[in-house]
């Protein structure tokens, strides 16, 4: 069984049809990528995903529960996280805060027992995510690169079993797109996280991705291993037009 | 038979007269996703000019209509829009709100500046062709007036769906708020169909107002104009501010309602009246709860840019010994009537918290807080107080019972705020403000609740003794004063705690991003409501000290323009801030009094020239709305403006030293009684507002010295290579947060990656 599944998404806007029967799974213990052109309608999968945006048919199922119904902070409560393309930070908080209230908030909801000790956590995924040079600084002070950490440390705070980024690298130099690939790998593996990744830079999503689900106009084009999505041609005609035209 | 006809085509050209001031709330708002409160006042405004004309001037009605509405209402609103409107573009969602009600509280002070409320020939308005036209329908009559508004109103509507659907500027001005950019790419021209839409809401608006004012045959007054079109809030909220059918359908009903209302309840039943005056109130409240859930957001009411500094706890601490040291000195040289004007400043100050911790701290609104201070008030009034006479005295008990009666009523107000944000929520409160002060505040009736004989507003004043706390009395002005100026700074201090602390940081979070909170799995029931009736309680305690501190106090004491008034200066001050509630207070209260007695003074002394100050202290009655209307400018607040330039001179031990020792030398001065209490305020000012500036100019001269050059932004990547810094400060500037922003290689390896 699948950590995540979508079964036949669907999202229509008035008339616009955002997402078309979109069928997508997320395995524990791997990185699964969510590719495609802007607009494609991947932060709108997220979002149905995450329950902040209904479906117009369709249902989602997390550790083999339907919670299509249920609101985003219960399905998160149910092991969900995610980070989000436009950053949603806590603009009045440091950054130490900001990893820190999500703690906080999750020791509220959290039972008795696996509730944590909310500093010594920080420090834990702050030095794990590699924030600590930045740490308390105001958040809206900080590069765009470094924010998406922030929101990646966030979501870790609340001890996730699936993990939906949204454009984590986007921003990132190359050097920290590489330690950030690395982390990415250790989270799946060793913590047997699910993590789904929405990315533009595919060297990071060929290199970490197990599988690869590809989107385009609210359709799932393609879908398989990075070799297989990669040499596909319906893929590579959405992205590019036709191959010739790069060059 | 004939009573109901009769009534129902009262209440109809009630109802179209709504309508015709909702539809032009719906068109400014569809345009340019501004909210005019000030709708009720540019009626108001057009009232009276009509009237000034009309019966003033002995004007010809048609020549006054085409002046007043062909000419002057629309003039009104296109300077409205291209003066203040438009620069709201962007800006945060308080701001969005408070700017509309500086311009409607600054209409208002103009109004009572023109037209002398208490000049001694009442002003007379009256229906189209004089009172006593009258067409016969079988049995019953019916005035030319009142078919004139509902036919007016009938043919608005079908006019204004037509231009909607049928014209290009109809459907160009329905995208303008949809999305203006895609307009503008498009050919269509958002600017200009905003500005014509504001000059035809201004339009409606007079046009509703010199319709009405004939039907509710009152006298002529500012306040009650102004609020009465609020009643259309609720029209248009029928409408969801979109739905044109739907908001007539709503004006109508209520129109309709409220004439029964008056014919159909037994005489007998003396809240009848207020009961219909707050009808539209009790509509517009339960049409918010009733409203489709907004969808989470990121935005919110304060926006990223807005972002307040809190301070230590330490420096809470420090700032409030301060304060107290402050006080007393001021209390020292200064005579008995200054004395509690502070006292009352520092009242307000404390109401004023409450806006702090509720929209500063939590993101919320709330535009009533006066209305907790009446409720707060009551309760004292019939459970809080022992003794009689001057022997009268205002228990603890009594006022931690009106802090809980007023946290329960928060509560309540908590119901809509759990599903409304930003303006809808500001509507839900304001309704709940305007209902206290129509329904509750208006009850001077013995009443058999539950078998309790009750009067809830005695005689329409409740007197409200000094509180005695244990073995503390403060009735005496000095106790109080530091009762009060004691009462701020410790729950100003408990803020800043509170701040600091895991329950303020899951506010912050919830005010910053609800979307963020949620997927972090907040559940924001409890915290909503906890900060509700928090806030309220605040409110509550303020109100009693208010009250308290005049004594005995009428309902005007809490009328919902002094809310909206406190609010939008608390916005100036900083709402992020204590120091901004403390700045509301002294403000509203003592700033502006001791401008107005200066003023006056000056008038008797220098009397040649006496109109000119008399002329000033009609402007200082404007003053504070022309400084909420200047909000769009700076969102972050007055205070922390000048709290940013204190903290360059913090650094500066001579600069410190020269400005209390300054000070110091003027307090002495004065408590020797060598100069007088006006001499010491102008010299204070001079001294706060010259040295720093001054100071600081040389401070900086003095840094700048050494100190390399910045590089010029367009020379970033010639004279040196761009960092991660630059970038990110580019994102900043240009507001782009979250954007993609793709790195050439990523871009190059991204393409090659897919295509090998």
């Amino acid at each position: 069984m699948s950590l995540l599944e979508t079964v036949d998404v669907k999202v229509k806007f008035g008339g616009n049809v955002a997402l078309n029967d979109v069928s997508i799974s997320v395995e524990a213990g791997s990185v699964t990528g969510l590719i495609g052109p802007n607009g494609a309608g991947k932060t709108t999968l997220f979002n149905t995903i995450t329950g902040l945006q209904p479906l117009t048919s369709g249902k989602i199922v997390f550790n083999g529960k339907d919670v299509t119904k249920e609101p985003p902070h219960k399905r998160t409560r149910m092991g969900l996280a995610r980070t989000f393309q436009r950053l949603e930070l806590f603009t009045s908080l440091s950054v130490r805060d900001n990893v820190r209230v999500a703690g906080e908030i999750r020791n509220r909801w959290s039972f008795r027992t696996t509730r944590m000790d909310v500093n010594a956590e920080t420090d834990r995924v702050i030095n794990l995510v590699g924030l600590a040079d930045v740490a308390d600084r105001e958040v809206g002070e900080i590069p765009t690169g470094q924010a998406r950490v922030v929101e990646l440390a966030r979501a870790l705070m609340i001890q996730p079993t699936l993990l939906l980024l949204d454009e984590p690298a986007s921003g990132q130099t190359e050097e920290e797109t590489e330690q950030f690939g690395e982390l990415l790998k250790d989270l799946a593996r060793n913590d047997g996280l699910g993590i789904c990744l929405v990315e533009h830079d595919m060297s990071l999503v060929m290199k970490v991705c197990e599988t690869i689900h590809v989107l385009d106009f609210g359709t799932m084009i393609s879908s398989g291993t990075a070799d297989y999505v990669r040499n596909d041609p319906t893929v590579i005609d959405a992205y590019l037009g036709s191959p010739e035209s790069v060059g | 038979m004939q009573t109901f006809l009769q009534y129902t085509i009262l209440g109809l050209a009630i109802g179209g007269s709504y309508f015709i001031a909702a539809s032009g709330l719906v068109v400014t708002y569809t345009t340019s996703g501004i909210f005019n409160f000030a709708q009720g006042a540019i009626a108001m405004l057009a009232v009276f000019t009509y009237w000034q004309f009309r019966w003033g001037w002995n004007w010809p009605a048609p020549l006054a209509l085409l002046m007043v509405l062909g000419v002057l209402a629309p003039l009104l609103g296109a300077a409205l829009y291209q003066v203040v409107m438009k620069n709201l573009r962007g800006t945060s969602e308080v701001t969005k709100i408070i700017v509309p009600i500086g311009v409607m509280l600054g209409f208002q002070a103009l109004a009572t500046w023109v037209w002398n409320p208490t000049s001694s020939t009442p002003r007379q308005f009256q229906k189209f062709f004089g009172p006593n036209a009258f067409v016969h329908f079988g049995s019953i009559k019916v005035s030319w007036h009142e078919i004139i508004a509902f036919v007016i109103a009938i043919a608005i509507a079908v006019g204004i769906r037509l231009l909607f659907v049928r014209t290009r500027s109809g459907v160009a001005m329905r995208a303008v708020v949809d999305d203006p950019e895609l307009l503008q790419l498009n050919g269509g021209r958002p600017e200009r169909l905003a500005l014509i839409s504001w000059a035809g809401g201004s339009f409606l608006a007079a046009l509703a107002g010199i319709l009405i004012q004939p039907m509710i045959g009152s006298a002529m007054s500012a306040g009650q104009l102004t609020l009465l079109v609020i009643d259309a809030f609720a029209a248009a909220m029928f409408g969801r501010l979109r739905s044109l059918p739907r908001t007539l359908a709503g004006a109508l009903v209520i129109g309709l309602t409220t004439t029964y209302v008056i014919a159909y309840f037994p005489s007998k039943w003396t809240w009848s009246s207020s009961f219909r005056n707050s009808l539209p109130m009790i509509f517009l409240f339960i049409v918010l709860i009733v409203l489709p859930q907004d969808r989470l957001r990121g935005a919110t009411v304060l926006r990223l840019r807005e972002r307040f500094r809190m301070p230590s706890i330490r420096t809470a601490w420090i700032a409030g010994l301060v304060l107290m040291v402050v006080v007393f000195c001021l209390k020292v040289i200064m005579e008995r009537t200054a004395v509690n004007t502070l006292t009352l400043a520092l009242t307000f100050a404390i109401i004023a918290l409450s806006l702090v911790l509720l929209t500063g701290f939590a993101g919320e609104i709330n535009l009533a807080a006066l209305s907790f201070g009446a409720i707060a008030v009551i309760v004292v009034y019939h459970f809080g107080t022992t003794g009689s006479g001057t022997a009268a005295r205002t228990t603890l008990w009594g006022i931690l019972l009106a802090a809980v009666v007023t946290a329960l009523v928060g509560a309540v107000i908590a119901l809509p705020a759990l599903r409304l944000r930003g303006l809808y929520l500001a509507l839900a409160t304001m309704a709940f403000g305007v209902f206290v002060s129509r329904m509750v505040l208006t009850e001077r009736n013995e009443r058999d609740i539950f078998g309790l004989k009750f009067t809830i507003f005695t005689a329409g004043q409740l007197t409200i003794p000094k509180p005695k706390i244990g073995p503390f009395d403060f009735n005496s002005p000095d106790a109080f004063l530091f009762l009060c100026a004691g009462l701020f700074a410790i729950i100003g201090i408990g803020m800043v705690y509170l701040r600091h602390s895991g329950y303020g940081r899951r506010l912050a979070a919830m005010k910053d991003s609800p979307a963020a909170s949620a997927t972090l799995g907040m559940s924001v029931v409890r915290l909503k409501l906890s900060i509700f009736m928090m806030s309220a309680a605040i409110a509550g305690i303020g109100g009693v000290m208010m009250a308290a501190q005049i004594g005995t106090v009428n309902s005007d004491r809490f009328d919902i323009l002094l809310s909206l008034s406190l609010m939008m200066i608390t916005v100036v001050g900083g709402i992020g801030y204590i120091s901004g509630a403390l700045f509301a207070g002294i403000f509203l209260i003592a700033f502006v009094q001791m401008l107005d007695l200066t003023l006056k003074k000056f008038a008797v002394d220098y009397s040649s020239i006496e109109a000119i100050f008399l002329f000033f202290v009609s402007v200082v009655t404007v003053l504070p709305a022309t400084i909420g209307i200047t909000m769009g400018k700076n969102p972050s607040g007055a205070v922390s403006d000048i709290v940013a330039g204190l903290d360059q001179i913090k650094q500066s031990k001579p600069l410190v030293i020269t400005l209390v020792g300054l000070e110091a030398a003027i307090w002495a001065l004065a408590a020797t009684d060598i100069i007088t209490n006006w001499h010491f305020v102008i010299l204070t000012m001079v001294n706060l507002f010259i040295v720093p500036v001054v100071g600081g100019k040389i401070l900086l001269a003095r840094a700048m010295r050494g100190v390399p050059k910045p590089v010029p932004p367009e020379l970033i990547g010639i004279d040196r290579p761009f960092t991660f810094d630059d970038l990110a400060e580019m994102d900043r500037a240009l507001d782009l947060e979250g954007v993609v922003v793709l790195s050439a290689e990523t871009v190059r390896e991204g393409a090659t990656g897919v295509s090998a």
